[in-house]
């Protein structure tokens, strides 16, 4: 019997080991709550990736996101026919285009806007700008890009483990959240797309330490 | 080749077949068939591969089947959580771990499941689909997705079929348990034929408040009469 009890602890000590390493020591028990830790814990380079937008001659990713003024951006993945998580994602970005623009004082620490297309054969450079222009986006704030190589999205999506899946309606299902970049192009904090005060105000900070 | 042989090689092909091109695609394409088809077929494959190995000795390792029904327990608890299924499906190394402990979860049932008697089965159970059941409704109840690799519809569906599981393995292991309490009573009595039976009490048939309870049915399952 103290050879089955032995064995039985075992057991138990395994899968509690296991499940220990699934959940990061119990804290989480999604991939999506997973990557939020593992960025804040670590902070993810973007990959140099070449992006278009209306405004944005084919550049960087990593170029466009690194900011000599210290500012940081928050950045959403979405695509323009998105009627559903998108959409939630869109006006939440108008609120937060109207608050940078209501606090954009002269040396306030500078926050910016970017939302990225992981649709690029529906969404070029024409169907953003109608898309931006619908959401009033201010461009010295808000700018829109889709990857220029679509054979480069995957690299895009893995590193930031964006997950894009058919919703079953010729749509796409994907873990939406906003996700917060510092002047060295980095990811460094990823929020879910309601906690728009908590992602600004982090922004802010981030962008007013790295002006100092 | 023996029927335990051909079982065994049934084992080996359907767990092939559940990782392999093109079933692992179809059965993961959807959380519902992951965790409710996917698992169990491993778990059956496992049960299969086991078959060569179970009719011997009472491992000391697994009196009553305790350690092997623990290790499935513990098992199936990790397997319920979700950040396992995503993994699963980007990460090859976390699908070979899931696959062997699935397997492996397989193997230790059938090597235990008949060696429990009702009390060890009855304790295993009540760990394990309480969890399910749990577990099935948070899936079901959810305002978000839990997985990235599925949708919200998948998810929901996924849990009202765990908690389906859980209910119906209970009802179904009741029963089960019922039965099997009333032959082992039946068989009991009729080892004393009512012939040799008389007004006194004897060794055979003692008072019926003293009549110890069937040990086949509190301790065993098998072997039946």
């Amino acid at each position: 019997m103290f050879r089955t009890a032995f064995a039985g602890i075992l057991s138990v000590v395994l899968a509690w080991a296991a499940a220990a390493w699934l959940t990061h020591d119990f804290r989480v028990f999604t991939a999506e709550g997973a990557r939020r830790l593992e960025v804040r814990d670590a902070p993810v380079a973007t990959p140099s990736i070449e992006v278009v937008g209306p405004g944005v001659e084919a550049a960087a990713l990593s170029s466009l996101l690194r900011a000599s003024d210290g500012a940081a951006t928050i950045v959403d993945f979405v695509y323009t026919r998105c009627v559903s998580v998108c959409a939630a994602l869109g006006s939440g970005f108008q609120q937060l285009q109207a608050r940078i623009a209501a606090d954009d004082a002269p040396g306030a620490p500078p926050v910016r806007l970017l939302s990225v297309s992981f649709d690029p054969a529906r969404d070029d450079v024409a169907a953003l700008a109608r898309y931006a222009r619908e959401l009033r986006a201010d461009p010295h704030i808000w700018r829109f890009v889709t990857v220029r190589d679509t054979a480069e999205l995957d690299e895009l999506l893995r590193a930031f483990r964006v997950v894009v899946i058919p919703d079953g309606f010729a749509g796409y299902e994907h873990n939406a959240a906003l996700l917060v970049t510092d002047a060295n192009a980095r990811l460094v904090r990823v929020f879910d797309y309601d906690e728009l005060d908590e992602a600004l105000h982090f922004a802010r900070t981030l962008a007013a330490v790295s002006m100092q | 080749m023996t029927l335990r042989q051909g079982r065994f090689v049934a084992g080996a092909v359907l767990a092939v077949a559940c990782v392999a091109w093109p079933l692992r695609g179809l059965l993961e394409a959807g959380m519902a068939t992951h965790m409710l088809i996917q698992f169990p077929l491993l778990m059956i494959a496992g049960a299969l591969l086991w078959e060569p190995f179970a009719d011997g000795a009472e491992s000391r390792w697994n009196r009553l089947g305790i350690a092997g029904l623990a290790f499935a327990a513990g098992m199936l608890a990790v397997a319920m959580i979700p950040r396992l299924l995503d993994l699963a499906l980007v990460d090859a190394r976390v699908e070979a771990a899931k696959s062997i402990a699935l397997l492996a979860t397989g193997a230790a049932l059938r090597a235990s499941w008949s060696r429990a008697g009702l009390v060890v089965q009855g304790f295993f159970l009540g760990n394990v689909l309480p969890m399910t059941a749990v577990v099935g409704t948070l899936y079901r109840d959810a305002p978000v997705r839990l997985c990235n690799g599925y949708r919200l519809d998948e998810q929901e569906l996924a849990g009202t079929l765990l908690v389906a599981l859980a209910i119906g393995a209970a009802i179904a292991w009741l029963v089960d348990a019922g039965v099997r309490m009333h032959r082992a009573e039946i068989a009991l009595r009729s080892a004393c034929p009512p012939a040799s039976r008389p007004a006194r009490h004897d060794a055979c048939d003692p008072p019926r408040e003293e009549r110890p309870w069937p040990e086949d049915a509190s301790t065993t399952t098998l072997p039946r009469p």
